[in-house]
């Protein structure tokens, strides 16, 4: 692990398990509704949107965290270098936002400016366990920046082999 | 499968089961296949009504008109010339309907010859389409020749020269419609043959730089007797400015220009030349087909990953719940008996 991941993914996990203390709370606007109010236009009831913070690694590696009584958004911008990365983060997300449902706390359409976002509500921390949850979104991190730089690393490899298979019999 | 074989199988086996039938059949059977191939070719083989033993094979190839004027006709004359007893090429008057060339094989007739006479003629009719395309880059080379020997002895570097070499004609062959084509220039030490390619999609477009550029730097590093490449996005090359349509279409964007430079070391006569021809043609179907292979391996990783990611997620539930979230009733201790409910 390199110098400056392990700092940031213990800052990420640290206030993640502080922001993912949640709570069942029924909507004060509406009667008989139980709404992740993080998602919830807050104007009437700011009260329940505690502050967000962004923690980052750099400018194209950071990650968002949005708390509220009863449910929590994370946000993910993945690192991209270049076009490459860029295209297979796009197709990557793109891949596990469409099993969106196997996922539970997957969100379907990424907050603007990131890549993908998650949100845990109550129900889920009273389903699951929340260290876990805490430990997938760290591993997730993890797991992500290693499979895209394998995935690009492939792609120059296979690039160079079959440039090399037809160059090859010209002579 | 690395490489993409020139002859059509197709082709080869249904000949094959035509012209080497098993001991114990009798007569000829009728026949009617259409044989699909790269860039929009079709093949028709056929028996010819009730005369069975007669076997009608046609091609129908995009870029025929092109092909056309560059001397396909007397190339395949040339080429199919040594089958005459058995191999009837039918006058343009008859060819078949919606196909560009039609020969006509006689079964009966190759039923005398040796096996190995019926062998090669399957081989070279399961090249057909390689046959077909050969033929300008065949004219090209013979132009090749003519120019080495009329400058073996000049200065080539004379600016009057140069220009003449400038001026000389590019042959195109516009083999997938108007977007897609294939330039030959020939010089007096070199040909230059360039494809203009067009990527479906952002993701296609990206491997595809990826890989040329790989192309670019292989002769670089390790097959330095190759042919040179080059690569441009977007603007064609100025050998064949002039001659590629400005055509503003929106997918102009989307195209790509791949120049080979063959060197006299490649266009040897014989062996090394039919082998250069053969070789140099399916370069955009090897090319588009890799770009899909390894789209294909990327989507399988990512299922994989995602399955890997989903363990991990699951997890984080107690035991006791399965994968949908319900409550997992009825478990049992390790002698079999239940829990009390």
């Amino acid at each position: 692990m390199s110098q400056s991941l392990k700092p940031y993914l213990t800052a990420v996990r640290s206030s993640l398990t502080a922001a993912i203390c949640l709570e069942d709370f029924s909507s004060q606007i509406v009667e008989r509704h139980n709404r992740p109010e993080i998602e919830v236009d807050n104007t009437h009831t700011p009260e329940l949107i505690l502050n967000p913070m962004i923690i980052a690694r750099n400018e194209n590696e950071k990650i968002l965290i949005e708390p509220s009584i009863n449910s929590v958004r994370v946000s993910i911008k993945i690192k991209q270098a270049d076009e490459i990365e860029q295209i297979l983060v796009h197709k990557f997300t793109r891949f596990l936002t469409s099993r969106a449902e196997n996922f539970f706390i997957l969100r379907r359409v990424p907050i603007k400016g990131y890549d993908i976002s998650f949100l845990i509500t109550n129900f889920h921390t009273e389903q699951m366990l929340k260290d876990k949850l805490v430990d997938f979104i760290i591993e997730f991190m993890e797991d992500v920046d290693k499979e895209i730089s394998e995935m690009k690393l492939f792609l120059n490899a296979r690039a160079r082999v079959i440039a090399e298979a037809y160059l090859t019999p010209f002579d | 499968m690395l490489q993409i074989e020139q002859t059509n199988l197709l082709i080869q086996t249904t000949l094959t089961d035509k012209i080497f039938p098993e001991k114990d059949a009798k007569g000829y059977k009728s026949i009617d296949r259409i044989i699909s191939d790269f860039d929009f070719t079709t093949y028709h083989i056929s028996t010819l009504g009730e005369e069975k033993h007669l076997l009608l094979i046609s091609i129908y190839l995009k870029c025929w008109d092109d092909l056309e004027s560059y001397g396909v006709v007397k190339y395949l004359q040339d080429k199919y010339v040594q089958f005459e007893e058995a191999l009837t090429i039918l006058p343009s008057g008859d060819v078949e309907n919606n196909y560009n060339y039609s020969f006509v094989l006689d079964l009966a007739k190759l039923e005398g010859q040796s096996d190995e006479y019926k062998q090669s003629v399957i081989d070279s009719l399961a090249l057909l389409k390689r046959n077909c395309m050969a033929a300008p880059l065949e004219k090209a080379f013979a132009r090749y020749d003519e120019l080495a020997q009329q400058y073996a002895n000049s200065n080539t570097y004379a600016e009057e020269i140069q220009a003449e070499l400038q001026s000389e004609k590019v042959l195109v062959i516009n083999y997938r419609g108007i977007d897609e084509s294939i330039y030959i220039k020939p010089s007096f030490d070199r040909v230059t043959v360039i494809f203009s390619t067009i990527f479906q999609d952002e993701t296609d477009k990206i491997f595809g730089k990826v890989f040329l550029q790989e192309f670019v730097d292989a002769r670089k590093r390790s097959v330095q007797t190759a042919p040179q490449v080059l690569y441009s996005h977007k603007e064609p090359p100025l050998d064949i400015a002039h001659v590629v349509k400005s055509n503003n279409n929106t997918d102009a964007d989307n195209k790509g220009y791949i120049t080979f430079v063959l060197f006299p070391r490649h266009l040897v006569r014989g062996d090394k030349r039919e082998n250069c021809i053969t070789h140099i043609q399916v370069f955009r179907n090897y090319f588009h087909y890799h770009i899909k292979c390894s789209k294909a391996y990327m989507h399988s990783r990512m299922r994989f990953r995602v399955k890997e990611f989903l363990k991990i997620l699951n997890r984080a539930k107690p035991e006791n719940i399965d994968n949908d979230g319900s409550r997992i009733e009825n478990r049992k201790t390790a002698s079999g008996r239940r829990f009390a409910q």
